[in-house]
């Protein structure tokens, strides 16, 4: 059971990587203000850091050494290094603070961005997409680039700053030195390449076998129940065991490479510039005395100069991360599987709801149709019934009706004008769906009930619920409408949460109501109140519905018998058996006791 | 620090990497003492005149041998130390995931998946933490810590070792407190985090409803504002995080302020020397890390005792449904005698069960027929042995269930679930879950039987396609079929279907059932539904409502009597024989 479905993430080149790190600071723009005036105090700061041990030199070169001891320049000085220490800590905290709440809106921004994105697709993107994947694209995805946005990007700048003020400080103190210690750059821009170049492979690999590691273990919470009926337990352990392991390898090999060119190379390094100060200086010595104070500070700067260097280094993965990351995120906002989208004809709404349907064909893949040249009507208030053996392509008209997918060959129309022409607020609240997995979300029956839509008074909730029925239920419940749903309702029966679902729809107050196998998942006599509500529903509203159970659609206008994309017979349920056709055949197969019962009846 | 006992079993079962790593530790810390003392030394040297060319090679030739020993010894601790930490990660992961394979439904019923994942993840993640990063910075910051001031003290000056010091244990006070607040602060920005990765989980699982309502725009505006939520938690996170810099600074400038004008007073009256001052400020840099380190380390210690402890509660839950001393070794069969007084779900209080007596022997079929949350499922659940903590007695051959090897109940039996769950595997990989090695004759046999086979040849892939979260969608009858062909492949003694057929179509739900008949000669098999047609031919049809067995019989039986079977089957009959004309 390898994961065989894991996303491949292709490797990116450095032109990419910068493409997408610019789209990414493209997101700052509407922040430039902000930004601003986070660099000006960012560079208050670095000079602040700067001035300390240029400070200390004037102070040992001027005073200590030549033993001249004024009191008053030194309390100066003294005051003045004091003095910048304080001011620096007020100012480098607002500028770290404000860099992190940049980031932080430039997330929530991008987050909103992607989640919009999201609602816009058509189902077709969730058809080929794991549910899991799009939830990481909106969340784990940004929080990655979260991280890089508050840690690394303002680790660079603050480096970058800090490096520059450095080097400024120490070509004014000794430009010659200061030119030596320029050759460090260098090496260390070459480690960090280097490491660059193997820890993107090897985290990378990392993050996936962790990925797989935890799609392993989340797969297996949830099919514990199978693993154990089925007595797979070993198996599993064993599989588990051995992804285990391949991620503990990339563990290690992170360590090695973390442990070879991280802080101990750094370390290394800073300690042959070291080296090189002192000999410089040590040379220097040789010919003519030196200034100490220069020395020091040459010093001090060393050890600062290092830190922002490491700091910069380890955050080197976090930004590898990020990109791949939001690579992952602008291929999602770039993709073009989007919603079908309406071209509005003035006047085009939905009155009668008399729906036609036109010589339509359709297929997901653009290669197969799984429907073929249908065409049929609905006069307002009738109820036209599809049925067929699984795979007709009932559900694929339902799918179109609702303007889930996007057709090209034939038409729907509504009230005359095509469904491509009607406002899609007038689609969405005129026609009520109701689907064979009933959906309930996170929160209390009568959200559930409610869902997003404010003007619905608690009553009118009340009074759907009562009208299909779910008032019995949902009055036996903890708090009854306040009950708390939990995750996808795993505490209410399949029946009661169809209930909820036709009382969701009802208090819509739909002009057209679609029914897609809605009462498979309800027991009979569940099914036997429903049928009255529904009947009550229809009057009034023209009504499509798929059933499996014949029963359930005998009194349909009209009945269409589709077979592999087509309609092979139609008519009312009378006129069907008639025919003595497939329908005639659906039809003594679910009731091959009926004559037994007749006869029962009959005595 | 006591998470570092609790943890002792593993560092003794580690031991040599542990103290190999922890010497390197500190002949490193040791080491490190070297370049501050040889500035110090050039320096004065230079001061006064009498550094040569030879004394700089030296210094310089020193310097060198103890950065590649540096280099190397660095290397080398962090493979033991931390390679031993990620070890214990790979451990306890595999402990938690063998535990999980052993607990019974009744635990999974009580926990969310998304918590014990989150055990299996962050808490894991902490422990390594605290056995790597926690160890190392314990003896590091200890050695580096203790050997500078050490060096300061006695070759430097006592007294300024002292001033100097005076503001630092503040700072490993302050970012300490920090530490705690910012993890308080980030608990609440984590959890904030999670909400809106459940709301938008749901959103898109439940896409359809959302569309179908038109609901997108008020959707995204809820997750806007979820999202300001997270901004807000995280903008504390950041008013704490912001802290440890500038206090940071401030404290190590002020050090460094105390040693220069300190050490100015003890250089003009000949205490130190000029070099000397200049190492010990080098000195006081080097124990900046330790002091941080410190403080961080209260807080990785403190996350790792907590995750520990949740870790261990999780492993120390009692394996619940156990085999009995002397299980018997043998695969059951035989006649079911099913005989439960009552049945209350472990942390609740209405039965769901009451007074349930049947009897179907070897080779029949039994129908369980009853409104939807009547006990169906519930009574399977007890049969395989999900649940367990009922009054009565439930036998399989004679005997009681619970005398079995659980593995060898449950060789007897097929079960195929309600909410049918597939792996993220090929669909023939599904269909043989029971039997990983199955020939591919028996897996089409299976699938045959199933009716489900024709279809599989229809998928891209035929039995190699993949299915389940990453794989392609199924329909609901199609996963049904396969969840059916995954339990015929055992040829189980007992085969249960729980209302497996709901969202296949009469047709095919028939041919299943022939086949089945033809099949399973002198097997057993359990059928619940909500389909009166899929018991139909049942030697035994129970009607249960509300727990309770209210009708028993076959389904002749039962039209006789004038009950709840009765009555449904007719108003499902009665509408046809209108229908034919009355």
């Amino acid at each position: 059971m390898e994961d065989k479905g894991m996303e491949k993430i292709p490797v990116m080149n450095g032109k990419d990587q910068r493409k997408v790190l610019f789209r990414l600071l493209a997101y700052a723009k509407p922040h430039k203000k902000t930004i601003s005036i986070a660099f000006g105090l960012l560079l208050l700061t670095t000079i602040g850091d700067i001035l300390g041990p240029i400070l200390i030199k004037i102070f040992l070169d001027d005073y200590l050494t030549p033993r001249n001891l004024a009191v008053e320049p030194i309390v100066m000085l003294a005051a003045v290094y004091l003095g910048i220490q304080i001011m620096n800590v007020l100012v480098s905290y607002f500028q770290l603070l404000s860099f992190q709440k940049i980031a932080l809106k430039i997330i929530q921004q991008l987050r909103i961005d992607v989640f919009s994105k999201v609602q816009s697709l058509g189902l077709k993107y969730f058809d080929k997409t794991p549910a899991g994947a799009v939830v990481s694209r909106v969340t784990n995805d940004t929080e990655a680039i979260k991280d890089m946005f508050v840690t690394v990007i303002v680790t660079f700048i603050q480096g970058v700053f800090l490096l520059t003020g450095i080097f400024v400080a120490m070509f004014i103190l000794n430009a010659k030195l200061a030119f030596f210690c320029l050759s460090i750059l260098p090496i260390i821009f070459m480690i960090m390449r280097t490491y660059r170049k193997y820890s993107s492979v090897f985290y990378q690999e990392m993050r996936e076998r962790l990925s797989q590691l935890n799609a392993k273990l989340s797969e297996s919470l949830q099919g514990m129940g199978m693993i154990q009926v089925f007595r797979q337990e070993q198996r599993l352990r064993d599989e588990f065991g051995e992804i285990n392991q391949k991620h503990y390898m990339s563990g290690v090999r992170n360590i090695k490479i973390d442990g070879l060119l991280l802080r101990p190379a750094i370390d290394l390094v800073y300690i042959f510039a070291l080296i090189l100060v002192l000999s410089f200086f040590g040379v220097n010595s040789f010919d003519h005395a030196i200034e100490i104070g220069v020395l020091y500070a040459f010093i001090n700067y060393l050890d600062r100069f290092f830190e922002p260097v490491n700091n910069m280094m380890m955050r080197l993965s976090m930004y590898q991360q990020a990109i791949v990351s939001a690579s992952r995120v602008f291929k999602l906002l770039d993709d073009e599987a989007l919603a079908p989208q309406q071209t509005i004809v003035a006047g085009a709404a939905i009155k009668e709801a008399k729906i036609e349907v036109k010589n339509l064909s359709f297929s997901y893949d653009g290669k197969r149709d799984v429907l073929k040249n249908i065409s049929f009507t609905a006069e307002p208030g009738q109820t036209v019934a599809l049925v067929g053996h699984t795979g007709s392509g009932k559900s694929s008209i339902i799918n179109l009706l609702m303007r889930f997918y996007e057709f090209e060959r034939g038409d729907i129309l509504i009230d005359g004008n095509s469904i491509k022409s009607i406002p899609e607020k007038d689609l969405r609240t005129k026609m009520g769906l109701v689907l064979q997995d009933p959906f309930l979300f996170y929160g209390t029956i009568k959200d559930n009930i409610r869902l997003h839509n404010e003007a619905l008074t608690d009553q009118e909730i009340v009074n759907a619920a009562e009208f299909v029925q779910a008032d019995q239920f949902i009055n036996k419940l903890d708090g009854t409408y306040g009950h708390q749903v939990v995750e996808r309702g795993s505490t209410l029966s399949s029946g009661q949460r169809q209930l909820v679902a036709f009382a969701r729809t009802i208090a819509a107050n739909p002009k057209i109501l679609i029914l897609d196998e809605a009462t498979a998942n309800i027991d009979t006599e569940t099914e036997e109140a429903i049928q009255i509500a529904l009947e009550k529903m229809r009057k009034g509203r023209t009504t499509i519905a798929i059933a499996h159970r014949l029963s359930t659609i005998q009194d349909a206008d009209l009945i269409l018998v589709l077979h592999q994309g087509e309609i092979i017979e139609q008519g009312n349920h009378q006129e069907l058996l008639g025919k003595q056709g497939l329908y005639h055949k659906m039809y003594l197969l679910q009731n091959s006791t009926a004559e037994r019962v007749e006869d029962a009846v009959g005595s | 620090m006591r998470v570092f006992l609790d943890l002792m079993w593993y560092f003794k079962q580690e031991k040599s990497a542990y103290i190999s790593g922890i010497i390197m530790l500190l002949v490193v810390a040791f080491i490190q003492l070297a370049p501050p003392r040889i500035i110090g030394i050039v320096v004065d040297e230079i001061a006064q005149g009498t550094l040569t060319g030879a004394g700089l090679l030296k210094w310089i030739g020193i310097l060198i041998i103890a950065a590649i020993l540096m280099y190397s010894l660095r290397y080398y601790w962090r493979i033991k130390i931390f390679g031993s930490a990620v070890k214990l990660a790979r451990l306890l992961r595999n402990q938690l995931y063998n535990h999980f394979t052993n607990m019974s439904q009744a635990f999974y019923q009580k926990r969310r998946t998304g918590d014990l994942m989150a055990h299996s993840t962050n808490d894991l993640q902490a422990i390594q933490q605290t056995a790597g990063l926690g160890v190392l910075t314990l003896f590091d910051s200890l050695a580096t810590g203790g050997f500078v001031i050490v060096a300061m003290a006695t070759t430097i000056s006592w007294k300024l070792t002292l001033i100097c010091l005076i503001p630092l244990p503040l700072m490993a006070f302050l970012t300490s407190w920090y530490g705690t607040m910012l993890h308080r602060e980030f608990h609440q920005a984590q959890e904030a985090f999670s909400s809106l990765n459940d709301k938008t989980q749901e959103s898109i699982t439940g896409i359809k409803v959302i569309k179908t309502f038109g609901q997108e725009k008020e959707d995204i505006e809820d997750f806007r504002k979820q999202s300001e939520d997270v901004v807000n938690k995280n903008v504390k996170v950041a008013k704490i995080d912001s802290l440890f810099d500038p206090t940071i600074s401030i404290i190590v400038g002020i050090s460094f302020f105390l040693s220069i004008a300190f050490g100015s007073r003890y250089v003009l009256n000949g205490e130190l020397t000029i070099g000397q001052l200049i190492s010990f400020t080098a000195y006081l840099s080097l124990l900046i890390w330790p002091m941080l380190a410190f403080g961080w380390l209260f807080n990785i210690v403190e996350r790792g005792r907590a995750s520990y402890d949740r870790v261990k509660t999780l492993l120390s839950v009692r394996v619940d449904i156990q085999d009995q001393k002397d299980a018997l070794d043998i695969v059951p069969s035989g006649d079911i005698q099913f005989s439960v007084e009552k049945f209350v779900y472990p942390n609740e209080t209405d039965s769901v069960l009451k007074n349930i007596n049947f009897t179907i022997k070897r080779g029949e079929t039994l129908g369980i027929v009853g409104k939807t949350g009547a006990g169906k499922t519930t009574l399977l659940k007890l049969l395989i042995r999900q649940f367990e903590g009922y009054e009565g007695d439930i036998r399989v051959g004679g005997r009681s269930i619970s005398s079995y090897k659980l593995e060898k109940l449950r060789e007897a039996i097929g079960y195929v679930p309600q909410d049918h769950f597939l792996f993220s595997a090929t669909v023939g990989e599904n269909i043989a879950f029971a039997q990983a090695d199955a020939s591919q004759e028996t897996i089409h046999e299976a699938a045959k039987v199933a009716y489900i086979h024709e279809d599989i040849l229809e998928f891209t892939d035929g039995y190699k396609t993949v299915v389940g979260e990453r794989g392609v969608s199924l329909s609901g009858g199609q996963k049904q079929r396969i969840s059916i062909a995954r339990a015929l492949l055992m040829n189980p003694e007992i085969l249960i279907l729980d209302d497996s057929l709901s969202a296949v179509d009469a047709k095919t739900e028939e041919a299943i059932l022939s086949k089945l008949k033809q099949n399973r000669t002198n097997k057993t098999t359990i059928i619940t539904a909500h389909r009166l047609s899929a018991i139909q031919h049942a030697n035994l049809i129970i009607v249960l409502d509300d727990g309770e067995v209210i009708e028993k019989g076959t389904h002749k039986e039962l039209l006789q009597n004038n009950g709840w079977y009765k009555d449904m089957y007719y108003r499902q009959q009665l509408e046809e024989i209108v229908e034919h004309g009355g």
